[in-house]
């Protein structure tokens, strides 16, 4: 076996001569023997060859899924890890070509006309990608596609701060984030699409370590061939604030005049926001005990707020159940519920094709779900505007799920703004 | 005398043509015990296989009247062709007997043949015209069947029989002008393609295969030029009368209507048409060899066997070579069995399941539907085909196979078949005690296996592998629906099987077949809405046996004689049948308040009204407590809404004073309603119990076989929520170990009829894949954890969630046309919840209930096995 348990690699190709692009890997393996490589996308271009267009396969421990962008990149995913669903590894694969997009644009990869040299770019794009492939992810953004979100305290002030400051930028596109989580956004940073939005808080978070950057990033649905200027400040320790520009104002001028004059005021407010880190919204918002973790959707405007720390528990549970575990069960538990049973807008084209949609065939709407097992148990509701995950003790019971998440939903959406 | 591939052409013969004769010699030969021959002995295959399916009387008339006409002539070419000497007598054998029967007569009738010269005489108009006719030919099954060898390819292939010395005699008659060096159709053979495409008729002359002429001298080269399997265009010169040819169409359409098509498929006949209805949706089977012999490249060397070979197949044909690569390759990447691949084909998305054997890989293929695995040696290709078509016939059109049942339990079947069928459990119907202890005599005496009835299991005696495999076979076979649809006029099938207990036993190699310490013979016997099925043991303890036995008469009429047994036990099952669920269950669309609205304002409680003129249509058989429910009702309906608890509770006592129900149990009621607050819930229970079994016997038992505390237990059982509505909608509970699973009864779902229930049920059973995928995921996980331990090279993965337990979704529908603009429609939300135990026995429950139901009484139900335990 060439693939250790919980492995993950991508490999990317050229389409027409399926020259190796790169090959990019989490986990205990290494790099699929080139053979191996030839022969994964020999059968897909096997198959486009006789109008079959090859999607996935399964096997007893592992999943392999093709996509080709644009009929010049192929990307193949070869995953042995269990809880790898077919919607991550779609959602990866798509999160990982946007990525190229953004850097290098729509151009260079649609007609590739100098192998080597796109070779030799796309090295820059791999610090974006590896943060795609890390484990734990830090966000469910890449799964959802619904921009990461944190509730401030104040949100008013930092609004307002946000805004003066895009503007005196020339910019009507602004944003704070606290970890490669939004705090606040301008209107039309929120108008942007959503998978672009989760795109740009990765890229700032790998950005991170640095002051400031002027970066050229291309809009994989905006403005795919036309690059802007990402101007990106850290204000503090993993707080960052960013604006889009053309190509006035200039970094420093930008730094050395605007960014002390309107933050500093609000050092104290920002501090108050790190604290929030792990839990994402005020301490403030009472919620019900029992819950180890929620994911809330607010479907509306594509947000999503992702909590696991901060809740009254018991010593036991919080030994017991690592951040990590505690996102991971979130995530898994919102794929089931979101591919089997949660309908979703109907989205592209694309996206009706390539895989099975289970839960068209239900002739009603299943609006809540839950799930019991040894240790926890989850319960998912849909509403028109909010889905809502609640991660429990098994010492809530069962028969109680059902308020208690319906209680932690109402408290989160009428005390905050979300 | 050719007799090739009877077993399944030989199905519609004896319908067609010996139709009422055959049933009269049935009862005469169980009633009489006569020396004649069983009718079935004809049809047993050269290695001892049978199958062998007959309607009953009133299917056959049916079907008959209409399609005798257009059906006859072409059954009548195979009979004439080898077996016209042996119908006349037979005719006339029973005739003698039976002549006081005019109708027998005349629907049996003569096997008019329809050489030209006599149609010619009916219509007398005669033109010669060309057709073409296009047929499946397959060379490479020909190289498999050894006793082909030797004759031509034109008999072996086509299936035309051609005899040069013929050729003069008929000549002679005026019938063909000229016929030297012209291929005169003489005959056809049996369940070749020739007659499988129902157009080639005897005495047509065969001009051209593939647009190329062909003469006596040629034909034989000609023939040999076709590579592997495909379609051939045959052109034939013809005479043919117009009008005739109409109403042969016609009628054939109206035939097609009316024989059932899974019978159609049974007999293994017209899978040609039934098979171009699903052309469209690309679907293959295939068996490929891993091992690819080098040195001898051949085209499509590695395809061992496929099926259909056809245009929509051959696409994905072309693809086996991904197929093979990746099930080579992914081993070694990521490790484990391959399971399945996705492929978008055209507009279609594909699903590939593989199974991988040794050398060899077996690959399925379907549109978008679920994957199964069916598994099979490798011995008779023909037999293989037909498999395969009822596989995907039953996948992909289940409508079209069930369509002569009742609308409502028809879509029941429609929408559970995928779930149910994937389940390792075989449904079994729940008998009163008594009728179980009786059939369990009877087929002790038989010293039989295992007895299924209208497709519910009743009985078992088996062990739980041999009964999966023969279930499965079953299924596959569409033997249990057809059992439920139709009354079979008589069924044997007999075959050797190789159950799994037994193949994991001599670890599955193929030398262990060949020479087994025992071998397993498997009987199915169908009568009327009987199947009785028996796996008979040779070797071992018994006498070995040797070469390819055929099924012993004594045997079968061993096996009929029970079935009349149960016969006897008929009325008490169909009561069962017919008497309402237990657990009672709801249909959804009694709580969508569009219902209430519709119905009297004054009734209080729409289940109750309702459920109590369920009640009255399904007990009719005692006047005297209809009596009593007829005045009931008015007083129920009469409650209005703001009469308390207990003044309901004493309508529903009322009520349920049958005659039947003894001063015993009066008291026992009476006593549970003083035991306070829960006591209105459990009278509630109870009254739809006494009026749900009208059947005096039925309370016996109850009262002989229970204690008190038992009875009372019961009484809760019956009804599982709580609350004055009730709320269950529909179950499902399967234990593993004994491999079997309870569900409402067909009638039971189909006297449930609204809009919205059925589309519940159907979301039921999709939900339940859902659920139950989930819960094999856990099964898994479990056996992986074992593994990984002893693997420690294996490293720690944040793997799922662990042991799923239980698992839900809430669904949320709305009445369909609805028409008010300003008010919202009224919604309806209900469950469907499953739970997995693993101890002490693993069982799974599905349950659909209404929303409403107060949560701690569905535990305290799924504690109760939701009173529907074995």
């Amino acid at each position: 076996m060439m693939f250790q348990a919980g492995a993950v690699q991508l490999l990317c190709l050229t389409a027409s001569s399926g020259v190796p692009l790169f090959c990019r890997g989490r986990g205990a393996c290494r790099q699929l023997p080139f053979s191996v490589i030839g022969s994964l996308n020999g059968v897909h271009m096997f198959g486009s060859s006789q109008d079959a267009q090859l999607s996935s396969t399964v096997t007893e421990w592992g999943r392999v899924l093709w996509r080709v962008y644009h009929e010049s990149i192929t990307l193949i995913a070869v995953s042995s890890e269990e809880g790898a669903s077919e919607l991550y590894l779609e959602r990866l694969l798509e999160n990982v070509f946007s990525c190229m997009v953004l850097i290098l644009g729509l151009d260079d990869l649609a007609n590739i006309k100098n192998v080597e040299r796109l070779k030799r770019d796309l090295r820059s794009c791999y610090k974006l990608i590896d943060s795609f492939l890390e484990v734990p992810n830090e966000d469910v953004g890449d799964l959802t596609h619904c921009a990461d979100c944190l509730i401030p305290q104040e949100p008013t002030i930092l609004q307002e701060c946000l805004d003066g400051f895009s503007q005196a930028a020339e910019s009507e596109f602004g944003c704070l984030l606290v970890d490669g989580k939004i705090v606040v956004a301008t209107e039309k940073w929120w108008r942007l699409a959503p998978q672009e939005v989760v795109l740009l808080s990765f890229l700032v978070r790998s950005l991170g370590g640095s002051s400031s950057r002027d970066y050229p990033v291309f809009l994989p649905q905006g403005s795919p061939n036309v690059p802007h200027r990402l101007l990106c400040f850290q204000l503090l320790a993993g707080v960052d604030v960013c604006v889009l520009c053309g190509p006035t104002p200039s970094l420093q001028k930008v730094e050395r005049e605007l960014v002390c004059r309107f933050w500093s005021p609000l050092i104290d407010c920002l501090r108050i926001c790190v604290r929030l880190k792990g839990r994402c919204f005020p301490g403030t918002v009472s919620i019900p005990q029992g819950i180890l973790g929620l994911l809330l959707i607010n479907r509306d405007n594509s947000r999503a707020l992702c909590s696991i720390q901060g809740f009254q528990e018991s010593a036991q549970s919080s030994a017991s159940f690592s951040q990590e575990r505690r996102r991971e069960l979130l995530r898994q538990f919102y794929t089931l519920a979101t591919t089997r049973y949660f309908l979703a807008e109907p989205q592209g084209e694309k996206h009706r094709a390539l895989t099975e949609e289970f839960q068209f065939g239900f002739t009603h709407e299943p609006v809540q779900c839950y799930l019991v097992t040894d240790d926890c148990k989850c319960f998912g509701i849909q509403t028109p505007q909010y889905q809502c995950f609640v991660l429990t003790t098994d010492s809530v019971p069962t028969f109680a799920l059902r308020s208690l998440a319906t209680r932690t939903l109402t408290a989160l959406t009428t005390q905050t703004a979300f | 005398h050719r007799v090739q591939g009877r077993n399944r052409s030989s199905g519609r013969v004896p319908t067609h043509c010996r139709l009422k004769q055959l049933l009269n010699i049935f009862s005469f030969l169980l009633t009489v015990n006569s020396d004649l021959e069983p009718e079935w002995l004809d049809d047993v295959q050269k290695n001892g296989e049978l199958f062998y399916l007959e309607l009953s009387e009133g299917e056959e008339e049916v079907a008959l009247t209409q399609a005798h006409l257009a059906e006859l002539p072409v059954a009548n070419h195979v009979r004439f062709s080898d077996k016209e000497a042996e119908i006349i007598p037979n005719n006339k054998k029973h005739k003698d007997g039976r002549s006081s029967n005019p109708q027998n007569n005349g629907l049996s009738t003569q096997p008019t043949s329809i050489l030209k010269s006599q149609t010619s005489q009916r219509t007398g108009l005669v033109q010669q015209q060309f057709k073409d006719v296009n047929v499946y030919v397959n060379p490479k099954r020909l190289r498999r069947n050894r006793f082909l060898e030797g004759n031509s390819l034109l008999e072996t292939l086509l299936g035309i029989i051609y005899q040069p010395s013929w050729t003069k005699g008929m000549g002679s008659k005026g019938l063909k002008p000229n016929t030297e060096g012209r291929v005169l159709v003489h005959g056809l053979v049996p369940g070749s393609p020739a007659i499988k495409c129902g157009q080639i008729l005897i005495g047509d002359v065969l001009v051209a295969v593939n647009d190329v002429d062909v003469t006596t001298e040629n034909i034989e080269r000609v023939l040999s030029c076709i590579p592997g399997p495909t379609q051939v265009k045959l052109t034939l010169e013809t005479t043919s009368f117009a009008d005739e040819e109409k109403t042969y169409t016609a009628s054939n359409d109206k035939q097609s209507e009316n024989v059932s098509n899974l019978v159609k498929l049974l007999w293994g006949e017209d899978t040609v048409e039934l098979q171009m209805a699903i052309g469209n949706i690309p679907h293959i089977v295939m068996y490929l060899s891993l091992k690819l012999d080098s040195e001898s490249p051949k085209e499509e060397q590695e395809i061992l066997y496929q099926y259909p070979v056809a245009e929509s197949s051959r696409k994905l044909r072309g693809l086996r070579g991904i197929f093979i690569t990746l099930s080579d390759m992914l081993g070694n990447v990521t490790g484990g069995q391959i399971i399945s691949s996705t492929v978008l084909f055209d507009v279609h998305l594909v699903h590939v399941g593989y199974w991988k054997e040794g050398e060899n890989l077996l690959v399925i293929g379907l549109p978008a539907e679920r994957l199964e695995y069916a598994f099979c040696q490798m011995d008779n290709f023909p037999r293989l085909d037909h498999l395969f078509s009822m596989f995907f016939q039953q996948l992909i059109h289940p409508a079209k196979l069930n369509y002569s049942a009742s609308s409502s339990s028809h879509f029941y079947d429609i929408s559970s078949s995928l779930f149910l069928n994937s389940l390792p459990a075989v449904r079994y119907l729940t008998l009163p005690k008594e009728i179980k202890a009786e059939i369990s005599t009877i087929l002790s005496d038989f010293e039989a296996s295992d007895f299924g009835e209208m497709g519910y299991l009743i009985e078992n005696h088996l062990p739980k592998e041999d009964l999966l495999d023969i279930a499965l076979y079953c299924q596959i076979y569409c033997l249990l629906p057809l059992a439920t649809e139709q009354k079979i006029g008589q069924l044997v099938i007999w075959r050797e099987v190789f159950p799994q207990r037994q193949s994991s036993v001599s670890e599955g190699s193929f030398e262990a077949y060949r020479e087994p310490k025992a071998r397993y013979f498997l009987l199915i016997v169908g009568l009327k809405h009987y199947m009785l099925c028996v796996l008979l043991e040779a070797g071992g303890c018994a006498s070995q046996a040797i070469g390819n036995p055929g099924p012993d008469c004594v045997y079968v009429d061993q096996a009929k004689a029970t079935l009349f047994q149960m016969e006897s036990l008929d009325n008490s099952i169909e009561e069962r049948l017919a008497a309402p669920p237990t657990p009672c269950l709801s249909c959804a669309d009694w709580f969508i308040p569009t219902v209430r609205d519709r119905l009297n304002s004054i009734t209080s409680s729409p289940i109750f009204s309702r459920w109590q003129s369920i009640s009255k249509a399904t007990s009719p058989n005692s006047k005297s407590s209809l009596k009593n429910q007829k005045a009931s009702p008015q007083k129920n309906f009469g409650i209005s809404e703001n009469v308390s608890e207990s003044q309901m509770d004493n309508v529903l006592f009322g009520t349920s004073i049958s005659p039947h129900s003894t001063p015993d149990s009066i008291r026992k009621l009476g006593r549970r309603e003083s035991q306070g607050s829960g006591g209105s819930d459990g009278s509630g229970g109870s009254g739809s119990l006494f009026k749900k079994h009208p059947n005096p016997f039925y309370l016996g038992t109850l009262k002989n076989s229970l204690s008190e505390k038992d009875t009372e237990e019961m009484y809760n059982m019956m009804k599982l929520t709580s609350g004055s509505e009730n709320t269950l909608f529909h179950y499902v509970s399967m234990e593993a170990v004994q491999g079997i699973f309870i569900a409402p009864t067909h009638k039971e779902v189909a006297q449930l009829s609204g809009s919205i229930h059925p589309q519940l049920i159907k979301n039921f059973h999709r939900c339940c894949l859902s659920i139950r995928s989930i819960f094999q995921q856990t099964m898994c996980g479990k056996e992986r954890k074992l593994v990984s331990c002893t693997n420690t090279s294996v490293r720690k993965t944040s793997s799922g969630f662990g042991i799923v337990k239980e698992h839900g979704v809430l669904f949320q529908c709305e009445p369909e046309n609805w028409t008010d603009q300003k008010k919202s429609p009224p919604t309806m939300t209900y469950w469907v919840v499953g739970r997995l135990f693993l101890e002490p026995v693993p069982q799974e429950f599905y349950v659909c209930f209404h929303d409403s139901v107060a949560e701690f009484p569905v535990e305290l139900a799924f504690r109760l096995s939701f009173g529907v335990a074995v």
